[in-house]
């Protein structure tokens, strides 16, 4: 159970908490991305629906190549560094089967997250990704661990 | 074989190319918001600067003069370096949702406010149509933000001496706000790039800084909304389309309660 209050993160959100705080989300074919600084009890979250900026509007973290690098400064911008960072990745479901465009897309949320995490030289210490489910997660900063559910798919919605 | 890595390596060169392309649009488009921002924002506050000293005048019919031009230019100042911190917040992905139960028409009355001097300089009036009785669920400074933007590109590229009108309508369980001008709409070929940021027409007239219709589109998605326009040759019509919430839950999480209470017994911990 959780102490301080939690954060609920919609798409193109991004949220840094401190310890005993919790922030959560719901994922479809999108990834959250939960970064967590054990030394700070320090940890952040994003939720993106699609891995690449397409270079129209404006430039939000709906996108994975824009939302990751700016979770992981605003991390630093806590006051976490790059060494002490570790990384779980989530999301990612194929939700429409036969929709191969749908499944891509989940497939290459994923493949975003783990490409740019290495390039940060951040390790990705858990992950639960992929499959055919949505998934409700909450990052618990007390322990920095996450828990996650299983989702049916009248919870998702249309969701990400 | 062969033939499928040709295709592989024609694809990508395009994209390659493609990829270029954006590349130098989007720095020339970072040169020239920069020259924009130095005059939309230069222009005004040097207008105030140069204005306030008169204000020490005794004349009186004078001083309300200036008091309404250093107005006028305030005003304008205010809506750009409103527009920019929306555009850095929704970038920044910091943005935060505070809903409210709000009458949308007393909410365009507030906006009209700040644009007077928009509709003076031109001379346009503003007819307003509400066939929705009863408040609405919405976030009101984004909503706010949304029909100024909509509400000052009527008044800067509407017909002078013409009447932009505001329609509320309830379609189902959607509310449809249209802001109509009357004037040269834009091109429809120019589509897919007009809620895009840096979007301005080559060789119309330039007014703004060019992001306002990409912060109304990524407002109109965080209220769950679309935004879209149409037009007849003669007027263009902007549809603001937003899901009709009535009711404010009794929880003041609105909108972040899906399962903040729900238990993670059984869940698998990572």
């Amino acid at each position: 159970m959780i102490q301080g209050c939690s954060t609920f993160i919609h798409v193109g959100q991004i949220h840094v908490d401190t310890s005993p705080s919790a922030i959560s989300t719901v994922l479809g074919s999108c990834v959250a991305v939960c970064l967590y600084d054990t030394a700070l009890g320090l940890g952040g979250m994003n939720h993106y629906l699609l891995p690449f900026w397409n270079g129209n509007g404006l430039q939000s973290p709906k996108f994975g190549n824009i939302a990751i690098p700016k979770l992981i400064e605003a991390m630093l911008d806590a006051g976490s560094s790059i060494n002490r960072m570790e990384a779980k990745i989530f999301g990612g479901a194929s939700m429409n089967i036969g929709a191969s465009e749908a499944m891509m897309i989940g497939q290459k949320n994923i493949l975003v997250a783990r490409e740019i995490l290495r390039e940060y030289r951040i390790f990705i210490v858990a992950e639960d990704v992929g499959g055919q489910n949505g998934r409700k997660i909450q990052l618990n900063l007390e322990r920095g661990k996450v828990q996650l559910k299983y989702t049916t798919r009248s919870d998702i919605g249309n969701g990400g | 074989m062969k033939e499928i890595e040709n295709n592989e390596v024609a694809f990508l060169s395009r994209k390659l190319l493609d990829l270029n392309k954006q590349l130098i649009d989007s720095e020339k488009a970072k040169t020239r918001f920069l020259s924009l921002i130095a005059n939309e924002l230069n222009n005004p506050m040097t207008a105030l600067l140069g204005l306030i000293p008169h204000l020490a005048s005794e004349n009186s019919e004078k001083r309300e003069k200036i008091l309404e031009l250093a107005e006028q230019e305030a005003l304008h100042l205010d809506f750009h370096i409103q527009n920019l911190v929306a555009a850095a917040e929704i970038e920044n992905g910091e943005i935060k949702m505070s809903y409210s139960l709000i009458d949308p028409e007393e909410l365009i009355d507030e906006v009209l406010k700040g644009l007077k001097y928009w509709m003076k300089e031109k001379n346009i009036q503003i007819l307003i149509e509400n066939n929705l009785k009863q408040k609405i669920v919405t976030d009101p400074q984004k909503l706010h933000l949304i029909i100024k933007n909509l509400l000052a590109n009527a008044c800067a590229y509407g017909n002078a001496d013409s009447t932009v009108k505001i329609a509320i309508n309830c379609n189902g369980s959607k509310l449809n706000i249209d802001v109509n001008n009357q004037g040269e709409a834009p091109k429809v070929e120019f589509k897919p790039q007009i809620f895009t940021r840096f979007a301005q027409q080559a060789g119309g007239s330039v007014h703004g800084l060019g992001i306002g219709l990409s912060i109304v589109r990524g407002l109109c998605e965080l209220l769950e909304g679309e935004i879209d326009y149409d037009t007849d040759g003669e007027s263009v019509t902007f549809t603001v389309t937003l899901p009709l919430d009535t009711k404010l839950p009794d929880s003041e999480a609105y909108g972040s309660n899906e399962f903040l209470f729900e238990s993670f017994n059984d869940s698998i911990e990572l």
